[in-house]
């Protein structure tokens, strides 16, 4: 399928000024509920075009990471920059700032979080019209061009609950991308789905990564984490316990808690 | 029976002018009721306490206070104070008050159905507060809440009968009018309870209507 550069001319030029630099750098990251540390110190850089795994055992903080890099949570402490904004937890985030700092930056959660009451096509042309400020058409135009991509031209005019999990997910990220981001956010994409429509999300998400979107995927799909992603970050109580290339990572990690949880998970 | 058809015959254009003010002046206490309750509904979610207090006071009051306190504060006590209305006035902000104090609860329950995940969607999406309450919250909340609505305006309909302690010439003011002329309480009572039910019984099966109607997508 001819798909890897079809998706191609809707993400941000890899060649404009700032591709250089990191494009995300996550820096001493503590997030607490109450009494309860659930992030604690964490770094992490991201390169563009990187794709990055993070797996661990539930509960060791990983939505809560990824919530926290496009503010769905607000750190307790430590700064993050995404492409040129940078927030920091000890100063106050305006309005405007927030909306500055998810710009660049999609997201898809594990339960769809489709709007019901809309039809797929709006679903998609809603944010491009109230954020991008595209006309209608425009938007139509873009989010028929982008269904089709996700192999669901010829659910546009549907409503979200007649389609399967997986469409409905596929839908989803096409919302995501018709906001040209330069950094999409996965929160267990195909948890939700039997194996088989997984399949067909991570089908999406390997072109798009194959097209050099940088990508944050949170996930128990270890062939997707060994496979598609540059790095692997396992996570273990709030804390980065071992990173690395996805290879080295997931074959032969240096940490007693890693060899264990991927033993864990390996040999199920 | 031919007998009471003709007292009926007689009664009912009377009753019916009675009837258009029922109507009217509930008409005009949910029509300014409602949104107001949407706003209370609103501000009672806000964190700013300057938003919440006082909404907070006038939902507590509208709710705690029988709409027969309400009625008779506005038209016996405001005068007092400087402030008179006329009866038709009195009832209107009286019922205003409380239709906005009752609704507020029932909006807000209404909102709260709406999946926190739909909210984050909108964030995610880099949408403005207000464009995720107009676009994502208020067309999932409120119609959740229209059952419950047209519930409380077919009781605030009823209860507009209360008008007749401030001398508004409405349904049940004409029949008791109608009433202390010719004795004839029970007839004239059965045709007053037809016409509130005339229009109370079929809202109710739109209500139903309404109910199918608006959880077509979900
Ligand atoms: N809003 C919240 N309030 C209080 N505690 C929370 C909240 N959100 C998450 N937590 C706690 O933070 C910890 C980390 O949660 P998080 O959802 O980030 O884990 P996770 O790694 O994504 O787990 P899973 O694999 O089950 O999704 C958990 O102990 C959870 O109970
Ligand atoms: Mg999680």
């Amino acid at each position: 399928m001819p798909e890897d550069d079809a998706l191609m001319h809707i993400l941000p030029s890899q060649t404009s000024s700032g591709s250089q630099r990191v494009m995300v750098e996550v820096a001493g990251l503590c997030k607490d509920f109450g009494a309860h540390r659930v992030l604690d110190n964490i770094h992490l850089t991201v390169d563009p075009g990187e794709v990055i795994a993070i797996i661990g055992p539930s509960g060791s903080g990983k939505s809560t990471l990824l919530r926290c890099i496009n503010l769905l949570e607000r750190p307790s402490a430590g700064a993050i920059r995404v492409g040129d904004v940078e927030i920091d937890a000890f100063r106050k985030i305006t309005r405007r700032e927030l909306l500055a700092f998810r710009r660049p930056i999609g997201m898809v959660f594990q339960s769809f979080n489709l709007f019901p009451h809309l039809s797929v096509l709006r679903n998609v042309s809603i944010a491009q019209e109230r954020v991008l400020k595209r006309s209608r058409e425009e938007a139509d135009a873009v989010s028929r061009q982008l269904l089709e991509r996700v192999g669901l031209g010829s659910k546009a005019d549907q409503y979200p609950a007649r389609c399967s999990g997986g469409q409905q997910q596929r839908i989803a990220i096409a919302r995501a991308l018709a906001l040209e981001p330069e950094l999409m956010l996965f929160d267990e994409p195909t948890s939700a789905l039997d194996p088989e429509l997984g399949l067909e999300v991570l089908n999406v998400m390997q072109e798009l990564a194959t097209a050099g979107m940088t990508m944050i995927v949170v996930t128990h799909e270890m062939h997707f984490a060994e496979s598609v992603s540059n790095r692997v970050i396992i996570m273990a109580d709030g804390k980065i316990i071992e990173e690395g290339p996805s290879v080295q990572v997931m074959r032969s990690p240096h940490s007693e808690r890693a060899k264990q949880f991927l033993g864990a998970v390996l040999n199920r | 029976m031919i007998d009471m058809l003709e007292f009926w015959r007689q009664s009912l254009p009377q009753l019916l002018t009675g009837y258009r003010l029922s109507l009217l002046v509930t008409g005009a206490s949910l029509f300014l009721g409602i949104p107001l309750g949407l706003l209370l509904a609103l501000s009672l979610q806000t964190r700013s306490t300057w938003l919440k207090l006082p909404s907070l006071s006038v939902v507590e009051i509208g709710r705690g206070a029988s709409i027969l306190v309400l009625l008779q504060f506005v038209y016996f006590g405001m005068p007092s104070v400087g402030l008179t209305f006329s009866s038709f006035a009195s009832v209107t902000i009286a019922f205003t008050w409380c239709t906005a104090a009752y609704t507020s609860e029932i909006i807000r329950a209404g909102l709260e159905s709406v999946p926190q995940g739909q909210r984050e969607a909108g964030e995610a999406l880099g949408m403005t507060r207000l464009d995720i309450l107009r676009i994502v919250i208020l067309p999932q909340g409120l119609p959740v809440s229209v059952p419950a609505l047209l519930g409380f305006s077919i009781l605030m309909l009823q209860a507009s009968s209360l008008a007749f302690v401030v001398a508004l010439p409405e349904l049940m003011s004409k029949a008791q009018l109608i009433g202390s002329n010719t004795f004839r309480y029970m007839p004239l009572f059965t045709l007053t309870a037809i016409l509130y039910a005339a229009v109370c019984i079929p809202a109710t099966i739109v209500v139903g209507f309404l109910e199918r109607r608006l959880s077509r997508h979900f």
